[in-house]
């Protein structure tokens, strides 16, 4: 099996998984991370509260996060296609594992910024902070390390959608562990691809966990 | 003297789990240029919620507050920010960024105001130096003791030289001996740049370290105000004394026996009058009290003392207490 061609493909299919998860976290957080600051900011303790937006958005969220994503990836390949010009592929896949992942993103943000002690936020608004300075200089810089811990766990989260990806075309190692392994009875090449899952998933949970402790001054 | 802050009728309704909750019920004060002035309560009696009122972090329901003639309820959102540049607080639990040293948790408040940065670094060292800490400007809170947190909120409040420095239970988390240095410190700031200093504590030692005034809230109503010389040498109301003779709760009733209690007021304080009493009057008594402070430079304290059963020697003993001008009062209870 480790002829040139194999090996080549397996390269290679790392190489689109990689992209689909690091494109698609990078866009996820485009929307998720603005989701989770709004749902923090207009909860009912929050620094603007607005049940109507709140509310909305906290919906949106919980409707999104129920669909199943093999489902989801169906649902919206008319959008899929309106973007990408084609629904299979691993940039069309890019479009249902944002979306897959957006509000899973926005909650973890979320809860990264309900850790921020109280007391801090409150002294920034007795120094007479507006709420961006709170926003960036003392939510997002106090949470920092939490927010790069879930940002690794949506990594390995959406690393994981993207091989289930495979089942309609979506490239990448799901895609050739489903058709040599499954369809042709190539069991030693699935093996591979779920080493090579594994080895991924473990080499970004490292750099994030790394990272994150490099980051934070409360230890020491 | 000139007024800095002007609390009128205050009231704050806060909406609880279980109906409207009344926190402050139409508090007014005047706190002048230069006091340190101590606002004092049991837990509980509303007196966080009112130095909140003061930089309008809470808004009041009614009433409003007035800083050097400006009524904060007529500023905008912008005019009240830059309002509270003017009016820095520090608190219980510090309330630092975590993630950021020691000189750029000083240099925050200046970000805010808009300061060069280099400008920011340069003050924040002065400042490091006023609370003495200039060895730890790149250390983070985490590695510092709660002193040296306290001082660092300090040196982060003087920044953008407030006009008033609100205190909320500012050594409450602090160990007697650095309670001590911090209210020092604080003593230190008011004489060195004039700056106003409210106080919100609910220890009574607290204020009489350093207060030049107090008010004392109870179930969010004021209950006495004055100097600190005259709420603790003469307290009137219920949740005064309560605060004052601390001390009482400690000692065992004794009803049905004369007790009185007898207030120093700085002047014979340091004349031996118990001892030199014994022996005039030659009747023993039983001193249940003995509390002697020094405030502000004068002697002050009260005892309490049970007098013997023999009503004439009681008697002799309150006259000469009285001949010696000192404050007599005979106490029918002596909890209370």
């Amino acid at each position: 099996m480790w002829d040139n061609a194999t090996v080549m493909m397996l390269a290679e299919g790392t190489a689109v998984t990689l992209y689909m998860t690091l494109v698609s976290t990078l866009f996820a957080y485009v929307l998720g991370l603005p989701m989770g600051i709004a749902l923090v900011i207009t909860a009912k303790d929050g620094l603007r509260p607005n049940k109507i937006v709140y509310k909305i958005l906290d919906a949106v969220v919980n409707i999104v996060r129920s669909i199943p994503f093999l489902i989801l990836l169906i649902l919206v390949i008319p959008l899929t296609r309106a973007i990408v010009g084609q629904s299979y592929g691993a940039t069309a896949t890019i479009v249902p594992l944002t979306l897959a992942a957006a509000p899973f993103i926005a909650r973890m943000v979320e809860s990264s910024l309900l850790e921020v002690d109280r007391g801090v936020i409150e002294a920034a608004q007795s120094m007479g902070a507006g709420l961006w300075t709170i926003i960036w200089k003392v939510m997002l810089g106090e949470a920092r390390t939490s927010l790069i811990v879930g940002g690794t766990i949506a990594l390995g989260t959406i690393l994981g959608y993207s091989a289930m990806a495979g089942a309609v075309g979506g490239g990448g190692l799901g895609d050739i562990a489903i058709r040599y392994g499954y369809h042709r009875y190539q069991t030693d090449i699935m093996l591979v691809t779920v080493v090579l899952l594994v080895l991924l998933v473990q080499i970004l949970q490292y750099i994030g966990t790394k990272l994150s402790k490099r980051l934070d001054r409360r230890l020491k | 003297m000139e007024a800095m802050i002007r609390i009128q009728d205050v009231t704050k309704t806060f909406a609880g789990r279980d109906g409207q909750v009344e926190a402050l019920k139409g508090i007014s004060l005047t706190i002048h240029k230069g006091e340190i002035y101590g606002i004092i309560g049991m837990s509980g009696a509303g007196k966080s919620t009112l130095v909140r009122c003061l930089n309008f972090l809470e808004k009041p329901t009614a009433g409003t507050v007035f800083i050097e003639d400006r009524d904060l309820s007529l500023l905008g959102e912008k005019e009240l920010r830059k309002e509270r540049l003017d009016i820095a607080m520090i608190f219980q639990h510090f309330n630092l960024l975590m993630q950021r040293n020691v000189l750029d948790n000083i240099c925050f408040p200046m970000e805010i105001a808009g300061v060069k940065k280099a400008d920011a670094k340069k003050r924040a060292m002065e400042l490091l130096e006023i609370v003495g800490l200039t060895e730890k400007a790149k250390s983070y809170p985490a590695q510092l003791s709660g002193g040296q947190k306290q001082r660092v909120a300090i040196a982060r409040a003087l920044a953008n030289n407030p006009k008033i420095l609100l205190c909320d239970e500012a050594t409450s988390a602090l160990d007697p001996t650095t309670t001590k240095a911090i209210l020092k410190l604080l003593q230190e700031i008011n004489r060195k740049y004039g700056i106003t200093i409210v106080i919100i504590t609910h220890e009574m030692s607290v204020v009489q370290e350093i207060c030049t005034h107090v008010a004392i809230i109870d179930a969010g109503m004021l209950a006495e105000q004055g100097t600190v010389e005259e709420v603790f040498s003469n307290p009137r109301t219920s949740a005064a004394k309560k605060l004052v003779f601390m001390g009482e709760q400690r000692s065992q009733k004794m009803e049905g026996k004369r007790c009185i209690r007898i207030v120093f007021d700085g002047k014979s304080s340091f004349e031996p009058v118990i001892a030199n009493m014994i022996l005039e009057c030659r009747a023993p008594v039983n001193i249940l009290l003995a509390d002697t402070k020094d405030i502000g430079g004068i002697a002050h304290g009260q005892m309490i003392l049970q007098l013997p059963q023999d009503d004439a020697a009681a008697d002799r003993i309150i006259h000469y207490l009285q001949e010696r001008k000192l404050t007599v009062k005979e106490l029918d209870s002596y909890v209370g």
